[in-house]
């Protein structure tokens, strides 16, 4: 006998298919859907990656930059340099914080001095001259005493361009103004406005002494295709060895820039990341339910089959085509849905995403969908296909469905969960990149699927149970209905309840992040932020405004401090750029800053604590206690230190030991002075201090005057106007929970639709039955009743269990991606409960509504 | 020879871990053009024995031997593709298949294994049971009538060595029930195909050249 012609089996396969056209149909949507959400999400991630990854250059505006406080000599500059590839262009920036006069105000500002070449990445865009060129910085800041300064800074100073202003012992000429600077970028919501003068200019202002604290950038461009991360660990091995100043040599890659674009991008970047995985993860649900359905109905076309001579691998075959061609039509619709989808994220975001940013459809996230739907689909009908092998041409003639509960058929079975296992786990930690986060993703929802297939068990008996129990004939019929078709009934309890975990997952985590990020409640815009108020000044400048009606709020110390001790051991800052996941060059930035202490007598309503107990009154000196002192929870975990640590800090030479008594945790949008470490009433005291204090509900007026009235009577005091910083946060804050919202919306949508295609599913297979009810003269009404107490048990159980396990598991979740943030919003889950149970028993009324009306004779032809 | 079964035995295991033997001690012997019709009760071991017959199914012991070929012997691919060459079978419920016209399915088996000449024998079969003005009529646009026909059609379209048919008319009214018989019959006749015919109807099986009756699992 011969073989048939090449495409006979992929032909069969596919008629079936549109002979089957709602199942194929929902099936697509489905599935289609779920790629499609994964698409959109990891390509707008990706874009964000990209985008950051440009930008980190424009905001370094350079490959790499060595910093120091001191000016490096030349030759050790030329030691370093000496390993830099041929044609690597260099140029410097000097910048310090000081403050400038102009002939009515002074402001605090960032002075910055620029080389010919700054910067060689990103555009800086001067008002009158437009983008600015080496040559422009040669002419106008190296060889005159020229300056180009922030917009803000001609109100604030209320000068004009053309005028003049002090800054040290020089006068320079404002020229122009920077309204485009690339080293500007969200990451640095920095309150200065800033001031370019030229590099040598920068030095004639007498800035420079050693009192001053500068930093001394030295940034490097390199040829195309440098190896950046082998120079750095050169440059690393030769900087360890220095022992004088210049082992405090910090080299800064634009990577590095950009990783330290703050929790906000990043929180985002994950939860974009758990909503594809999780997109994926419910269409895969939905697929492998409606296709195991699918598969049930067509065991006797494939038994014809088999007796008409087709082998059962060539049966397999035919499956395994019909898949193939169902996930790829749904990953190539997805792909030109998801096209159609980015626009609308990118419109979403418009106002929180970076200047410049562009959505990319990412070519790596359309090829991973097409794999994904091909033979992801699969892998995810896998322990449906293994039935096949139950099915038997005898079947015909017996009506019998094979051995299912033969020892070889429940091992494959088992054996069946692998790749999908496997595959799972290789999604999620390709996700989450990280193998810790994707394994306990992975493993919490098999747990889960565990933990909901034992409770549907339990259930199912009670159910059975209670059909012998009950007196009413419905009820009775329902349990038993419930009990008798034991692995449907499972299976739809688990697909049930695996849709309302991950839809509830989403609104879960939601809750946590949107509690971080949206505003207090008691939030008061400030206005004017107030540095360097001596101690005698603090009553003085109360009086001064209580005379024009204005009120200084959060007025707290600040005392300038290093962290010498760890419970008794030298502390040390530990730098290594090896480890380079974002939380870990988090901590190294923290670890190296000399800190601020305050004292507080109470919290502020922005904090509260998490661990410990409140620190206690006023410190007695003539105990023999240490001092008490509270850290903020995050720092605290960054810095290594915990609760009963014994801490020893040099305040202005004196040493003062404390130990942690309670960690806190801050609201970081609260916009109060809120310091990350805070001793008891009466240890710094005495210490040196300045105070910073706040205003606020000022117009741009008031803002002004207030501004000059402070700077004339208290000319060391600097006053910042953070009101459009502060509105730029919280737009970009606002924005992002509108993001939540909308990506939590957009997931509970995709999961009613997996959840409604298992209970229509459900609901079909179960017609000839409930059409035989009808001809033997049941009572429509109780038909319909026996349905819906059905579903309406399937979906409160569901629905319970589903968000009992989302609950536990969301909270895993917060905490190992989203820094614990989790709340429970008991509103969500009731929400959930009651969608899922409604869903269920308006998708059953609606079909078995359908049955009920149609003709017996056309409803037994079809069966 | 063309069917040649031997002390053959089928039983099978019970819930209570007992069996029960569901065909004792069969013998029979079928020579071609041989018509050949297993009557009796219901639960007697008819389908059961067709099963084995089919290469459906194993025996429990015995022998069963097709153009002298043991098929218990046989491993699936084998008796899958020796069942596909020599055996035609015809079911009660018709089973054909719902996305597939009346001509692809006479064609199906044809197809799957290669023959190029597929849709001239297909429609050649169906000539045969006069339905070639049904050929691209789905299943459920065709009566009963018409889908036995076409399943017969189906049967017979390999041209196989014998014809398992089980309970042919059961599901067709009378009427419908003896234009069917008549068709196979004729159909049968004009082939020189043996058939083998598992049935309640006395009168069907009284056209056939032999009758075989079965009770209990083993033939009176």
């Amino acid at each position: 006998m011969k073989k048939p012609y090449s495409f006979f089996w992929s032909k069969l396969a596919l008629k079936e298919l549109l002979n089957n056209r709602r199942f194929s149909i929902f099936f697509l949507f489905n599935l289609a859907l779920g790629l499609a959400g994964f698409i959109a999400l990891d390509s707008f991630k990706e874009s964000l990656d990209i985008h950051l990854g440009k930008n980190s250059q424009a905001i370094l505006g350079a490959d790499l930059a060595l910093t120091s406080y001191v000016p490096i000599d030349d030759k050790t500059l030329g030691n370093l340099e000496s390993i830099f590839p041929e044609n690597t262009m260099s140029t410097q920036k000097i910048s310090l914080f000081t403050m400038v006069a102009s002939k009515k105000r002074s402001v605090l500002v960032q002075v910055t001095g620029i080389g010919e070449k700054y910067p060689f990445y990103g555009k800086m865009v001067l008002r009158e001259s437009g983008k600015v060129i080496p040559e422009m910085v040669l002419q106008n800041l190296d060889f005159k005493k020229d300056a180009w300064i922030y917009p803000e800074l001609l109100l604030m100073l209320n000068i004009n361009e053309g005028e003049n202003i002090d800054i040290g012992e020089t006068s320079f000429r404002v020229i122009d103004s920077v309204i485009d600077d690339p080293s500007s970028s969200m990451s640095s919501f920095g309150f200065a406005p800033r001031i370019y003068l030229g590099l040598n200019k920068i030095e004639e202002t007498g800035l420079l002494s050693k009192k001053s604290r500068v930093s001394y950038q030295y940034l490097y461009r390199f040829p195309k295709g440098t190896e950046l991360k082998v120079l750095v660990e050169n440059l690393r091995g030769k900087i360890q060895k220095f022992d004088d100043s210049f082992s405090k040599i910090r080299v800064r890659t634009h990577k590095r820039a950009a990783n330290s674009l703050g929790r906000v991008l990043g929180y985002l970047n994950d939860y974009l990341g758990l909503i594809a995985l999780i997109a994926v993860f419910l269409a895969g649900i939905g697929a492998a339910y409606l296709f195991r359905n699918y598969l049930v109905h067509r065991f006797q076309e494939m038994s014809i089959l088999m007796s008409l001579g087709a082998t059962r691998q060539q049966t397999y075959r035919m499956v395994l085509w019909q898949l193939v061609f169902l996930g790829t039509a749904a990953a190539l619709i997805s792909i030109i849905f998801s096209l159609g989808i980015l626009p609308l994220l990118e419109l979403l975001l418009e106002n929180f995403l970076p200047r410049g940013f562009e959505t990319n459809v990412n070519l790596s996230s359309l090829v991973f969908a097409l794999i994904l739907g091909s033979i992801g689909s699969l892998v995810f009908c896998l322990p449906v296909l293994t039935r096949i092998h139950s099915v038997q041409p005898l079947m015909l003639l017996r009506k019998n469905n094979g051995n299912h509960g033969s020892e070889t058929l429940i091992l494959r079975q088992t054996l069946s969960y692998f790749p999908l296992i496997i595959l799972s786990w290789i999604l999620s930690v390709w996700q989450s990149q990280s193998f810790i986060v994707g394994s306990a993703f992975v493993g919490m929802l098999f747990c889960s699927v565990l933990l909901l297939g034992s409770m549907s068990w339990i259930i199912l008996m009670f159910a059975g149970k209670l059909s012998q129990t009950s007196g009413n004939t419905i009820k009775r019929l329902a349990f038993r209905n419930l009990q008798r078709n034991r692995a449907g009934a499972i299976s739809c309890f688990v697909a049930l309840s695996l849709g309302t975990l991950l839809i509830n997952l989403i609104p879960q985590i939601y809750q946590g992040l949107q509690e971080e990020i949206s505003r207090p409640a008691d939030f008061r815009i400030p206005s004017l932020f107030l540095f360097d108020i001596q101690t005698e000044q603090i009553e003085p400048l109360k009086n001064l405004l209580a005379d024009n009606k204005m009120n200084l709020n959060y007025i707290s110390p600040m005392v300038r401090a290093r962290l010498e001790k760890v419970n008794g051991r030298k502390y040390k800052s530990d730098f290594n750029e090896g480890l380079s996941t974002r939380e870990r060059q988090r901590e190294q930035g923290f670890r190296m800053r000399t800190l601020n202490l305050s004292y507080r007598t109470k919290l502020s309503d922005s904090e509260n604590i998490v661990e410990g107990r409140k620190l206690a009154g006023n410190y007695d000196w003539n105990s023999d206690m240490p001092a008490e002192v509270s850290l903020e929870e995050r720092f605290a975990e960054r810095m290594g230190l915990k609760l009963g640590d014994f801490l020893e800090f040099n305040v202005h030479e004196v040493p003062i030991s404390a130990k942690v008594i309670n960690l806190r945790k801050v609201k970081w949008n609260s916009f109060q002075p809120n310091f990350f470490i805070l001793f008891q009433p009466g240890v710094l005291d005495d210490a040196p201090a300045t105070y910073l204090a706040s205003m606020g509900g000022l117009d741009r007026l008031e803002r002004m005057n207030y501004q000059n009235l402070i700077v004339q009577e208290y000319p060391n005091i600097s006053v910042i106007d953070v009101t459009r910083t502060v509105e730029r946060i919280l737009k970009i804050s606002d924005q992002m929970v509108l993001a939540l919202r909308f990506m939590a919306y957009l997931s509970i949508m995709a999961g009613l639709v997996v959840v409604f295609s298992i209970a229509r599913h459900e609901v079909q297979g179960r017609l000839w039955e409930l059409n035989l009810l009808k001809v033997l003269g049941a009572k429509f009404n109780d038909i319909q009743k026996m349905i819906q107490i059905e579903f309406a048990i399937l979906g409160i159980c569901a629905g319970l269990f589903g968000v009992g396990v989302s609950l536990i598991m969301s909270y895993g979740i917060a905490w190992w991606f989203f820094e614990n943030l989790w709340k429970w919003t008991w509103q969500t889950s009731l929400a959930s409960v009651i969608g899922v149970t409604t869903l269920s028993v308006i998708v059953a009324w609606i079909a078995t509504r359908k049955t009920l009306k149609s003709s017996p004779l056309n409803l037994l032809r079809s069966s | 020879m063309l069917l040649e079964i031997n002390k053959l035995y089928k039983s099978f295991k019970q819930a209570d871990h007992g069996k029960i033997d569901v065909l004792k001690n069969i013998n029979l012997e079928i020579h071609e053009g041989e018509t050949v019709a297993v009557v009796g009760q219901s639960g007697s071991g008819k389908s059961t024995l067709l099963s084995l017959m089919a290469g459906l199914d194993r025996q429990t012991t015995g022998s069963l031997r097709l153009r002298d070929k043991e098929i218990s012997e046989m491993s699936e691919a084998n008796l899958t593709q020796f069942r596909a060459k020599n055996i035609g079978i015809i079911f009660q419920q018709f089973y054909l298949m719902p996305h597939l016209t009346a001509l692809e399915n006479v064609s199906l088996p044809l197809e799957m294994f290669g023959y190029e000449d597929y849709i001239f024998r297909a429609k050649e079969a169906l000539e045969h049971v006069s339905l070639s003005d049904r050929e691209k009529h789905f299943p459920n646009q065709l009566s009963g009538g018409e889908s036995q026909r076409v399943a017969i059609a189906r049967a017979i379209v390999t041209r196989p060595s014998i014809l398992l048919a089980d309970e042919p008319t059961g599901n067709l009214d009378n009427e419908t029930g003896i234009q069917v018989a008549n068709l196979l019959f004729d159909l049968v006749k004009t082939t020189g195909m043996t058939m083998l015919l598992v049935t309640h109807n006395t009168e069907m099986a009284g056209r056939c050249s032999r009758q075989m009756t079965l009770q209990y699992g083993t033939f009176q």
